[in-house]
């Protein structure tokens, strides 16, 4: 009975492998169905030997530094930024009003449409980037911010008025601690957001380094291999960003008590 | 409980707002004359290194540019500009002021000086560049009348588009009879090769798509009037040069001397080599000079003669028709011929390009 | 009394909502007619509304909107189909959510804007390209969504249900549509946003017709007043989507409570 359940166990682990397999099999076939095919199919050893010439030329760890450094300074920006805004918005109500719609309605415009009225305003360079990256940040932690400390519940609010706290003691000492799950979240949320648009402006204004930069000039010299490299580079990338942050926020919300 | 901030705080949002505008507008805050002059070109990135593409490679190989303006106390700053978007993405740069010249096309500044942005000629880049035709490998087109209907990937408003029009027009037909995609160079290709679209303008990267085998050649400027090729030019900003005269002349002969080295024809070798860092293969562009009905020390003449005022009158009629612009631009008044008479005059140039007096007419 | 004041304040709170955006566009028009920055750079208001008037009376907003519209529709539902349908099953058996999960999470980290370059060069730059674009925008939100909703049903659930011998019809009704919808609801709501995000992007970057081509064919006539019409027909649309989304929210959860 044992070895059984083992084996069913066993066959489980192998049977996420499978389709990944079973892809490379039929792209490899496919690849050997012709010039015409090769175009799209490029052959798994062609993967590789691009993969190695990027290596070997620096061309991937250049464009890859270039992309996280946009990123962070944006998520640096648009999320102080953010916190300034959500903070405010949560203690101050006349704020909120205020803001409020015009955060709502600002958010909806999708971000890279922007990319044509940025580029003329403020240049197609790296400033440009930051400056889209930094509003991809922003508005989730806006909103998690203002949510968290909204949240809060309200008896330490209530403490906070017994210890004769003013409004910049309750933001330190109070909402900014209560709301830090939320942040986190909106944290989470804003890397994901903020990696998108580096790459996508990366795309759309395809000017210095990045890895955006780096699939524009594969595409361009129909050079599959490279892009596959730099799709899947851009999904590692984001998969460790995304993982590194998720431990900050268990290191950084371990006081909570854990159900 | 009220914890209400009184003041309205978005008045702070606003000035964070005004800075980042007043930021991007006015980094050109320069004094007069100019301590820095920005020169936006063409650059491929490879390996994270910026190579430059045509006459500005010479300048910078050549380094004298950089040294006669450190001696003025003007830093040299390369704007590196993608092959992708040449056209807009210098015009947004003369627009808000964060370049001073520029290397670049016809069309586009065209664009640009008709939307009320105000730029000047310095130096005129030679006899241009060829535009070609490429339909994908199998297909059975050989003239343009064989794509009637059919799509063709050009990105709009960049120079090609002037030469394929003159194509257009000279074959009897019109751009409403054939289906145009605005698609970028890349894009452009990539639809080619996935057999998304039936023909492609381009440049010389047409026979880049020819040993791919996903394209190949039908027609091409290099056997059409001379003045159908694409034009590019050395731009500078009507302001800029008027308040820096003197760091424009320095430019001028820059360029003036970059064009006369590479026009000998025993340069030919070197010029490959350093303005080709571009990836694009060596034997790509001695196919894009050879066997063209212009002469090589000719194809780099930088003169003022009526075939650059005949061309620009041209490109200018045609994106009024196009209806590319609103607004008419007086295309004389584009032309800023001191620099280059004051160089070519200084380097003891008189004499080495014949000016062309009167210009082929296109058919 | 009472009645008056909810009514002032009321009032209070609507017309302050429209403060901000009041004051954005009255600052913009003062810039404009102080002249600070070229027209070339930023146009009035006026202008924007006259260009906008323009491209509507041509019929060429109508034919933009028109197709990315219909881009968006069409590439949304097949999204939507399939992540569902792809949820449930990963959701309901165990041995297809262990062959496709690792697959799946791995594609997932992917942004979708990412393929774009790998997707022009497969399907080049037409209409599958781009209804691709959207269906995998929306496909991985709302498999993740009807995933997550699919296996938050305690168990317990059917249990009860059992022990109350509910007819299938009625344990669907009162136990699996309430649990799934609202998170799946919220699913739709966010994958309807990137949708139109990506689908505005992939105009950007290759399309001969939609609002994302207009606006590149504005940037690259150096037409500022049409990349701005563009911006805010574009800002209206998600604005829209994402009301009409979350209106839907609101109703099905008092349907829900009711």
């Amino acid at each position: 009975m044992n070895i059984i359940n083992q084996f069913l166990l066993n066959v489980k682990h192998f049977s996420g492998l499978l389709l990944p397999i079973t892809v490379a099999v039929v792209w490899e076939f496919m690849s050997r169905q012709g010039d015409a095919y090769t175009y799209i199919f490029v052959p798994l050893s062609q993967i590789y030997s691009g993969f190695v010439e990027l290596i070997q030329s620096g061309e991937l760890l250049i464009n890859l530094v270039a992309t996280l450094q946009t990123t962070v300074i944006g998520l640096v920006i648009g999320g102080f930024a953010g916190l300034f805004v959500g903070g405010l918005m949560a203690v101050s109500p006349l704020a909120n009003k205020l803001i409020g719609p015009l955060y709502h309605t600002l958010r909806q415009v999708p971000l890279l449409g922007l990319i044509p009225l940025i580029a003329l305003w403020f240049g197609n360079d790296l400033f440009s980037k930051i400056l889209i990256v930094s509003l991809a940040a922003f508005y989730p932690i806006v909103l998690n911010t203002f949510e968290g400390m909204r949240g809060v519940e309200h008896k330490y609010v209530e403490v906070a008025s017994v210890l004769k706290f003013n409004r910049l003691q309750l933001l330190i000492h109070v909402l900014l601690p209560a709301a830090t799950p939320s942040i986190m979240t909106g944290l989470m949320h804003a890397l994901a957001f903020a990696w998108v648009s580096t790459v996508g402006s990366e795309l759309l204004f395809s000017t210095g380094p990045g890895v955006g930069g780096l699939m524009l000039m594969a595409q361009e010299s129909s050079r599959m291999d490279i892009v596959i490299v730099a799709v899947v580079s851009i999904g590692l990338t984001g998969l460790l960003m995304n993982a590194s942050l998720s431990h900050l926020r268990q290191y950084l919300l371990r006081w909570r008590s854990v159900r | 409980m009220n914890f209400s901030v009184k003041n309205g705080t978005p008045v702070i949002a606003w000035l964070l707002v005004g800075f980042a505008f007043m930021f991007g507008l006015l980094t050109d805050a320069n004094a007069d004359p100019a301590k820095e002059v920005r020169i936006a070109t063409v650059a491929y990135n490879v390996n994270g290194k910026i190579g430059f593409n045509g006459t500005a490679a010479i300048v910078e190989e050549q380094g004298w540019l950089k040294e006669e303006l450190k001696k003025q106390g003007v830093t040299l700053t390369w704007v590196p500009v993608t092959a992708q978007s040449v056209g807009v993405t210098i015009n947004e740069g003369f627009a808000n002021k964060s370049i001073d010249f520029a290397g670049y096309g016809d069309l586009p500044s065209i664009i640009l000086n008709s939307g009320g942005i105000e730029t000047r000629i310095v130096v005129p880049g030679g006899r241009g560049n060829n535009v070609y035709l490429v339909v994908p490998p199998n297909s059975t087109a050989k003239t343009l009348a064989d794509l009637k209907g059919k799509r063709i990937a050009l990105h709009r408003g960049r120079p090609w588009e002037i030469a394929f029009a003159r194509y257009v027009a000279a074959s009897g037909f019109k751009f409403s009879d054939f289906k145009i995609s605005n698609l970028n160079p890349g894009a452009g290709a990539a639809a080619l090769a996935a057999g998304n679209v039936d023909a492609f303008v381009t440049l010389s990267d047409a026979y880049q798509l020819e040993d791919k085998k996903v394209g190949k050649i039908i027609w091409s400027t290099k056997s059409a009037a001379q003045d159908w090729k694409m034009r590019a030019e050395l731009w500078g900003a009507k302001d800029f040069i008027a308040q820096n005269p003197a760091i424009t002349q320095i430019i001028a002969t820059a360029y003036v001397r970059a064009v006369y080295w590479t026009s000998q024809e025993e340069h030919l070798d070197d010029y490959l080599k350093i303005a080709n860092q571009n990836g694009q293969p060596e034997n790509v562009f001695r196919r894009e000079y050879s066997n063209d009905s212009v002469p090589w020390k000719i194809r780099w003449s930088p003169l003022f003669d009526d075939l650059v005022l005949d061309h620009y009158a041209n490109v200018a009629q045609y994106s009024r028709q196009a209806n590319l612009i609103r607004k008419d631009v007086n295309t004389k008044q584009l032309f800023d011929a001191r620099f280059l008479n004051a160089a070519i005059k200084e380097l003891k140039l008189e004499g080495y390009w014949q000016p062309r007096k009167v210009a082929l007419k296109g058919a | 009394m009472k009645k008056i004041r909810d009514l002032a304040n009321s009032l209070h709170t609507n017309a302050l909502f429209f403060v901000s955006p009041i004051l954005l566009l009255l600052a913009w028009a003062w810039v404009c007619s102080a002249g600070i920055f070229p027209e070339q750079i930023l146009v009035s208001p006026a202008g924007v509304y006259q260009t906008a008037h323009e491209l509507w009376g041509s019929g060429e907003l109508q034919s933009h909107l028109h197709d990315s519209l219909y881009r968006l529709v069409l590439g949304f539902a097949i999204g939507v189909l399939l992540g569902m349908v792809f949820g449930v099953l990963m959701g309901l058996f165990k041995p297809i959510d262990a062959f496709f999960a690792p697959s799946f999470n791995a594609l997932r980290q992917v942004p979708t804007i990412a393929f774009i370059p790998m997707l022009v060069m497969i399907f080049g730059v037409e209409e599958t390209f781009k209804i691709v674009v959207v269906a995998k925008a929306a496909f991985f939100p709302i498999t993740m969504a009807t995933y997550d909703a699919v296996k938050g049903i305690p168990r317990s659930y059917f249990e009860v249900s059992k022990v109350y011998q509910l007819s299938h019809f009625s344990l669907v009704r009162h136990v699996i549509l309430p649990a799934t919808v609202p998170p799946i609801l919220t699913g739709l709501r966010l994958a309807l946003g990137r949708s139109w995000m990506v689908l505005v992007a992939a105009e950007l970057i290759a399309a001969d017709s939609g609002i994302g081509q207009m606006m590149e064919m504005g940037r690259q006539m150096f037409r500022i007043d049409i990349v701005l019409v563009g911006v805010l027909v574009t800002g209206l649309i998600g604005f829209l989507l994402d009301r009409s989304l979350r209106s839907v929210e609101t109703h099905l959860g008092r349907w829900q409570q009711s």
